[in-house]
This record gives structure tokens, C-alpha cells and sequence, in this order.
């Protein structure tokens, strides 16, 4: 066999040097929760406890499966210590012109009257077809809001991109505010042949996302399996009139027939919201890209496929730098893949990407230009008792997601969402079981592809809840210091304007109560892979196929 | 009708998979080696659908490939054990009794085929990475001019690969690709025009021979659809091939009379 030449021979530059703390920039995901401590507002954050049990301190276990491990009293002091003051609060313009920002926060964390009252969901609305007969274009394949919440961008597999914008609070329409209503439809990716390997590239968007906002425009980044775009969505309002060359249906004019000139002037108009690709970041990519990743100093980003995270500067579109490569020599040697990579939300030289066989390498990115070496290595110790044939991929990490405080970081795998410290490598702090009842159904899952499903997981505002989706248009939420979770149902029966949604119970036991539903009468097709959680209010983005649930916390 | 006929093997085949997947799910009657040899063959199953696939999905395959190195694993470790007594060293055996007897026969089908599995597997994932990474290195230094270097890293690529292809064509086991480029030989071109007398102008070649519309799609399909085209006699099969195909563009500009 030739030796082939790897990539890696030419040396490669690092990464333009990073600022510690940006720039004030409208740095709207909630600022002021950094200079708290981890531990939602109220009255828990101090020695009373209302929760039953032994409180946050301590990993902890949900559910069967996993070896118990044991309490460490030390925890509940880290959680409200050191960890607070690292971060320093730097109010961001547009917080600052927001004067119930803080209560809102407080709201959202549990109704301000009590850390023992959950959270109410009702429903908000639904967007998307109503017919049975889904086509497989408007399968909706990634789900994100932007850094204040107004805009909801939501990316299908026709490669199309739908952005809602909120509707502001008006006396007129009191009842709408709060309403997402479409603001954009452009066709961000198209579907490409590679000629060379005879292979069709699926123009399915695979994640969105916002940079914040520095001007009037709005800036997202949308990738397909192998192209990252840069698209621009600016609003016009004006236009400009009293051409001298041209009139006013746009006939150009004689030039002798001009007898006097004028200043064109600019008068208002309809609104007209454009979407152009402002960037196109091609050609870097030779496995399918599962992630990007925007940084914190907001001029680069990464972007992530199956072996290899490639970084990139939002201005240069000719030039990459490969920052990891787990590619090896022999592809027969090949037994792990990347399957999702995040920047840290604070930390402009650190970033972590999970793999296929269930563990997070944190990296830091001044140590070398090629990060292969990590700094961090986090795995939990298998179980032993609960090995099966299918251990190795229900172990397979999907999805991984900085805490918004950047403190802890979640993964999602088959069967359970983990809550980790990143200072804590040897095991999750929290794990939290989302259907363990198809534990002893994997080997159907496998045989009909389900058990490769990629969940997706999302943080609140405050941390203090996580959410992920689950079979059957279930999603479940885990209060994190109650322990409290709750399975909720996305479905038109439910979709009531206001109406309250029901928790929802799958039946794990022979007898079935009312309202329970049995592990075998779940419907598979129906997954809910894409989730997503506005990053101040308890307002959640819910897609359920070809469909986009928005729900709303009670407001009395 | 044909069709039909498939439809309903297909069905049948996934009606039985689904009867014996749910078996394997609520039951504690099935014996171990057998639990294991379902998934086995169920993920062997998959990686041969996944091959077919116009794009594999490489997270999928190396998750497959995974599981049925650590199946392939275990029972290497259990024949190895064989003359043991059963009860000992066996950490991962359920029912040993039941074991003990069926051993010997699956044991022996399962050695036979352990090389052809290993063998798959690396040949699935050679397919894999020759198929992804014939793109030209795009990580590139960025230093002055680049340009000049891309069909020099491309063509240096391909034949490597290509060597790579012969290589692992040795090595690849039994596992047939469905849609080879075995269409090159299975087409007797000359029999179709058999019956046409071309005898007047078979002197005359004096106008070059065209290229077939075919040969661009062939050089590109030709690595591509990997190991039964790149032996070395197909080559020669081919080289043959193209003239045929040559001439038969000849004769069908003149019968088409342009």
C-alpha cells in the first residue's frame, strides 16, 4: 500500500490570539446570572432547603442503571462558592435598556412565589402543516433562539430556513404578545451533486447559529453536511424616491429632458425583510458536519464532522485551521467518531467535543495549535451490570451543551441526559434518565435504526432546568434542585390557545392506569429530536416533525 | 410477478427479524449464544444495507462495526476457553449449561466465519474512507500560492488509493457489492450487433474513434466501484471493453448516418 500523505506533515498556525473578556458587545445571554452562583434565585440559595432529600450537593441518581456513586459533602459549598465570583458581571447595553430583565429572570425560575412551585406550561402555538401526509422536506431538522429570545430560527431538510420574531407587547393586541410570527423564509442550502464521488449532498440544514446582534442586521450561520453560510437578514423600511435619471415606475428617463436636478429623498415603505448570504465557508469538510459552534469572542466559530473540527474566522472564507483530527493512519483502525463540539460560553480558547463511545474531551487551544491532546477527559466508569450488546452505542454521546454560566456541561445519549462539572473528569455530578423503560427494547430500536436517533438537550436561563425529547411527541423537563421531571406531550389534542399541559406518564409496570400509556403503544415515528429554550423567559421551542410547538409558562 | 414476489420475501424477512428482535427483548428463555448471534447477524445485515447505500453514514457503521468486533471478541475468548471446564473464566455467559452443548457446533460455524468478519469490517471501512477523503486535503498552510498544489495532492490521492484498492481487494471477504462495476463484463456488446454486417467498414478508421459518452463516467465510477473492477485481469478486461465501445459508437454515428 502507498503512503499517503497525510494533511497533518505542513504546520499549521494557531488560532488569531483570543481576548479573555470580550468587548462590550450586546451580550445578551443573561450576564447577570454570572455574577450569582449556580444555584437558581430564591430562597434555596441560602441554608433552607424546601426539596426533600439531601439537596444538590452530591452527584445524583435517577433511575436504574447506573452505579450509585457516593455523596460528596463537598459539593453543595462548590456549587455556591468560589464558582460565583470567577465570572465577572458585565452588563451588556441591551439588558441594561430592559428594566425588568432581573424579574423576569426570577419569574422564569419558578413563579417568584416559592422554589417548591412548578413550572406550568401552556400552550403558546403551533406552526407547520396539519395534513397526516408529512413530506420529507419540511421535516424540521434544528431549532434555535437568538441571544434575546425575539428570533426563533428554525431549519428544515428542504434546506430552508424559517425565522419568527416576537411580537412586542401592545396595548392594541394584548392577547398576542408573546406570538412568534414568521419575520423570514429564505432557501439557505440547495441540494448539491459531488461530481467527483458521484454523491448527492443533502441540502438538510443541520444546526443554526445566531451571532449576536451588532447592528440593525441579524447575523446566523446555518451549515449543511458539508457548508457553513453566513446569511444577513436586515429589515427595510425606506426607500428612496425622486430619482433624476429614472421615474417613478423606473423608465429611465431622456437625459435632455431632465430640466432640473433634486436629491432623491427617502420615504417610508411596507416592510420588506431580506435574507442574503453574506459569507460561504465551503470545501473544508470531507465527513458530514454534526456542529458549529460561534465563540465567545464573536469573530470565529468551529465547525465539527465525524473526524475532524476545523476553526474558522467569520471574515475568511478561503482558510480553515484544523484544531482537531482523530482521523487515523488506517481507516480499519477506526472505532470512535466525533459527534459534537461546543465552545465554552466564557473561555474563548476552550472548547469540548463528544464521541461515539460516550466521552467529552475538553480543549484548550492555546496549549498547541493541533488540539488532539486534550486537557480534560471526562467518561463514567461503565456499569457493569447493566452491560448489554447495545451498551457501546447506547453510550454514543448525541449532543453536549455548555451550561449558560459555563461552570457545567450536559450530554445527551440514548437513554439519559448527564449534568457535568468540568472540573470533575471521572463522573457526571447529575445523570437523569429520560425513558429507561426501553432499556430492555433496544434490540427492536436497533433492528428499526431508532437506537441512532440523535436527541438534542437545552438549558433554561438560569440553568437551574434542562429539557430534552424523547418518543412518542414526548419531551421531558428535570428541575435540576428539586430533583423534580416532567413528561409533557406535544399534540394537536393539546393545542388549545392557553390551554395547560397535562404531565403526561408512560406505564413501566403491568397495570396501566388512566392516562397512562404502555411502553408498546409509544409511537416511534414520532421523535422529538430538536428542542430549544429562550434564553431568559420559560418559553420553549418544540419540534415534533413537521411541526414547531411553542409553549409559555402560566402567567396569572 | 417478480416484483411481488421480492415485496413479499423482503416482508416476510422483516416480519421475522421483528419477531425475533422482540424475542430477544422479552425474553429470558433465549439462550445467550443465540441472543448473540441474532445481533450479530442483525448488524451484519446493516453494515451490507449500509454498503449499498449511495452514502454511508460513518458514525452508524463504526458504531456497528464496534459491536460486531466485541461479539467477534467474545467468542473468540469463549473458543479459546473451550476445552475449559464452563463454569470457569466465562465472565459474560448467562446460562452455562445450556452453553455447554451448543458450543461445539456454533463454535466451529463461527471460526469459519470470524476472517470473513474481520475482513468485512476492514473492508467496509476502507470502502468508507476512500469513498469520503478522495477530496484533496483542503487544511492547507497559508502560505503564498496555493492553486498549484491541489492536482498534485489529487492525482498523488488517487493512486495511492488505488494501490490502496489492490491491496485490500485481497483482503476483501465475502461480502459481494451488489451494484459492482460488473456491468463491463456482463454486457456482450458484440451480441447485441451481431447481426449487423459491418464488414465495409471495418477498414475504415480513418476518423478517430470517438470517446464513448461513457469513458469520463467510467474513469470516475471505476475507483469508485471498488474491488472486482480493479483486479488485474478486469483491467485487461476493460482496456477491451473500451475499444469495443469505441468501435460500437463508430457504427452507431454511421448507422444514425450524421
Amino acid at each position: 500500500m502507498g503512503a499517503i500523505l497525510k494533511p497533518r506533515t505542513l504546520p499549521r498556525l494557531r488560532a488569531a490570539p483570543s481576548r479573555s473578556r470580550p468587548r462590550s458587545r450586546p451580550r445578551s445571554r443573561g450576564s447577570p446570572r454570572h455574577g450569582r452562583s449556580v444555584s437558581p434565585p430564591g430562597p434555596r440559595a441560602g441554608t433552607g432547603r424546601a426539596g426533600p432529600g439531601p439537596g444538590p450537593a452530591g452527584p445524583r441518581e435517577r433511575g436504574a442503571g447506573r452505579a450509585a456513586p457516593a455523596a460528596a459533602a463537598g459539593c453543595g459549598a462548590r456549587r455556591a462558592g468560589p464558582g460565583a465570583g470567577r465570572f465577572a458581571p458585565s452588563v451588556p447595553p441591551s439588558l441594561a435598556h430592559r428594566p425588568f430583565s432581573s424579574a423576569v429572570v426570577a419569574r422564569a425560575a419558578g413563579d417568584g412565589g416559592g422554589s417548591s412551585s412548578e413550572v406550568q406550561w401552556c400552550f403558546l402555538q403551533v406552526k407547520g402543516a396539519i395534513d397526516e401526509d408529512v413530506a420529507e422536506a419540511d421535516i424540521i431538522s434544528t431549532v434555535e433562539f437568538n441571544y434575546t429570545g425575539d428570533l426563533l430560527a428554525t431549519g428544515d431538510k428542504g434546506g430552508r430556513v424559517v425565522i419568527f420574531q416576537r411580537e412586542q407587547e401592545t396595548k392594541s393586541r394584548p392577547l398576542s404578545r408573546g406570538e412568534y410570527n414568521v419575520y423570514s423564509t429564505f432557501q439557505s442550502h440547495e441540494p448539491e451533486f459531488d461530481y467527483l464521488k458521484s454523491l448527492e449532498i443533502e441540502e438538510k440544514i443541520n444546526k443554526i447559529r445566531w451571532l449576536p446582534q451588532q447592528n440593525a442586521a441579524h447575523f446566523l450561520l446555518s451549515t449543511n453536511d458539508k457548508t457553513i453560510k453566513l446569511w444577513k437578514i436586515s429589515e427595510r423600511d425606506k426607500r428612496a424616491e425622486g430619482y433624476n435619471l429614472k421615474d417613478e415606475d423606473g423608465r429611465l428617463r431622456e437625459p435632455f429632458r431632465v430640466t432640473e436636478l433634486r436629491v432623491p429623498t427617502l420615504k417610508p415603505m411596507d416592510l420588506m425583510v431580506e435574507a442574503s448570504p453574506r459569507r460561504t465557508f465551503a470545501n473544508a469538510h470531507t465527513y458530514h458536519i454534526n456542529s458549529i459552534s460561534v465563540n465567545s469572542d464573536y469573530a470565529t466559530y468551529l465547525s465539527a464532522d465525524d473526524l475532524r473540527i476545523n476553526l474558522w474566522h467569520l471574515e475568511v472564507t478561503n482558510r480553515s485551521f484544523n484544531i482537531v483530527d482523530i482521523k487515523p493512519a488506517n481507516m480499519e483502525e477506526l472505532t470512535e467518531v466525533i459527534t459534537a463540539a461546543e465552545f465554552h460560553p466564557h473561555h474563548c480558547n476552550v472548547f469540548v467535543y463528544s464521541s461515539s463511545k460516550g466521552t467529552i474531551r475538553l480543549c484548550d487551544m492555546r496549549s498547541a495549535a493541533l488540539c488532539d491532546q486534550h486537557s480534560k477527559f471526562f467518561e463514567e466508569p461503565e456499569d457493569p451490570s447493566s452491560r448489554s450488546f447495545f451498551s457501546e452505542i447506547i453510550s454514543s454521546i448525541s449532543d453536549v451543551k455548555f451550561s449558560h454560566s459555563g461552570r457545567y456541561m450536559m450530554t445527551r445519549d440514548y437513554l439519559s441526559v448527564k449534568v457535568w462539572d468540568i472540573n470533575m473528569e471521572n463522573r457526571p455530578v447529575e445523570t437523569y434518565q429520560v425513558h429507561e423503560y426501553l432499556r430492555s427494547k433496544l434490540c427492536s430500536l436497533y433492528e428499526n435504526d431508532c437506537i441512532f436517533d440523535k436527541f438534542e438537550c437545552c438549558w433554561n436561563g438560569s440553568d437551574s432546568t434542562i429539557m430534552t425529547g424523547s418518543y412518542n411527541n414526548f419531551f421531558r423537563t428535570f428541575e435540576r434542585n428539586m430533583p423534580r421531571d416532567t413528561t409533557l406531550e406535544a399534540s394537536r389534542e393539546s393545542s388549545k390557545p392557553r390551554a395547560i399541559l397535562k404531565p403526561r406518564k408512560v406505564c413501566t409496570t403491568g397495570k396501566r392506569k388512566k392516562d397512562e400509556i404502555t411502553v408498546d403503544s409509544l409511537d416511534f415515528n414520532k421523535k422529538i429530536l430538536h428542542t430549544a429554550w429562550h434564553p431568559m423567559e420559560n418559553i420553549i421551542a418544540v419540534a415534533a416533525t413537521n411541526n414547531l410547538y411553542l409553549f409559555q409558562e402560566k402567567v396569572n | 410477478m417478480l416484483g411481488r414476489g421480492l415485496k413479499r420475501k423482503l416482508s416476510d424477512y422483516e416480519e421475522s427479524m421483528a419477531g425475533l428482535s422482540s424475542a430477544f427483548d422479552s425474553s429470558r428463555g433465549l439462550p445467550y449464544p443465540l441472543k448473540r448471534q441474532l445481533v450479530l447477524n442483525m448488524c451484519l445485515t446493516k453494515l451490507q444495507t449500509y454498503k449499498m447505500l449511495v452514502e454511508p453514514n460513518l458514525h452508524r457503521s463504526v458504531l456497528i462495526a464496534n459491536t460486531v468486533r466485541q461479539i467477534q471478541e467474545e467468542m473468540r475468548q469463549e473458543s479459546n476457553q473451550q476445552p475449559l471446564p464452563s463454569g470457569v473464566g466465562q465472565q459474560e455467559s448467562h446460562c452455562c449449561d445450556l452453553r455447554s452443548v451448543e458450543d461445539p457446533i456454533e463454535n466451529s460455524l463461527l471460526i469459519v466465519s470470524d476472517d470473513d468478519m474481520s475482513s468485512a469490517i476492514s473492508s467496509i471501512l476502507k470502502d468508507l474512507d476512500f469513498v469520503e477523503d478522495i477530496s484533496p486535503p483542503t487544511c492547507l498552510v497559508p502560505t503564498g500560492d496555493d492553486q498549484p498544489k491541489f492536482p498534485e495532492n489529487t492525482g498523488l490521492k488517487l493512486e495511492d488509493d488505488r494501490q490502496d484498492l489492490k491491496g485490500a481487494e485481497c483482503v476483501f471477504g465475502s461480502f459481494e457489492i451488489s451494484n459492482s462495476t460488473s456491468y463491463l463484463k456482463d454486457l456482450a456488446i458484440d451480441d447485441i450487433f451481431e447481426d449487423i454486417d459491418t464488414s465495409m467498414y471495418d477498414s475504415d478508421f480513418c476518423c478517430p474513434p470517438l470517446m464513448p459518452p461513457r469513458s469520463p463516467s467510467l474513469a470516475t465510477e471505476e475507483p469508485l466501484k471498488t474491488f472486482p473492477s480493479c483486479n488485474s485481469s478486469s483491467a485487461n478486461n476493460i482496456q477491451i471493453c473500451r475499444t469495443d465501445l469505441s468501435e460500437l459508437d463508430h457504427i452507431m454515428e454511421i448507422l444514425v448516418g450524421s
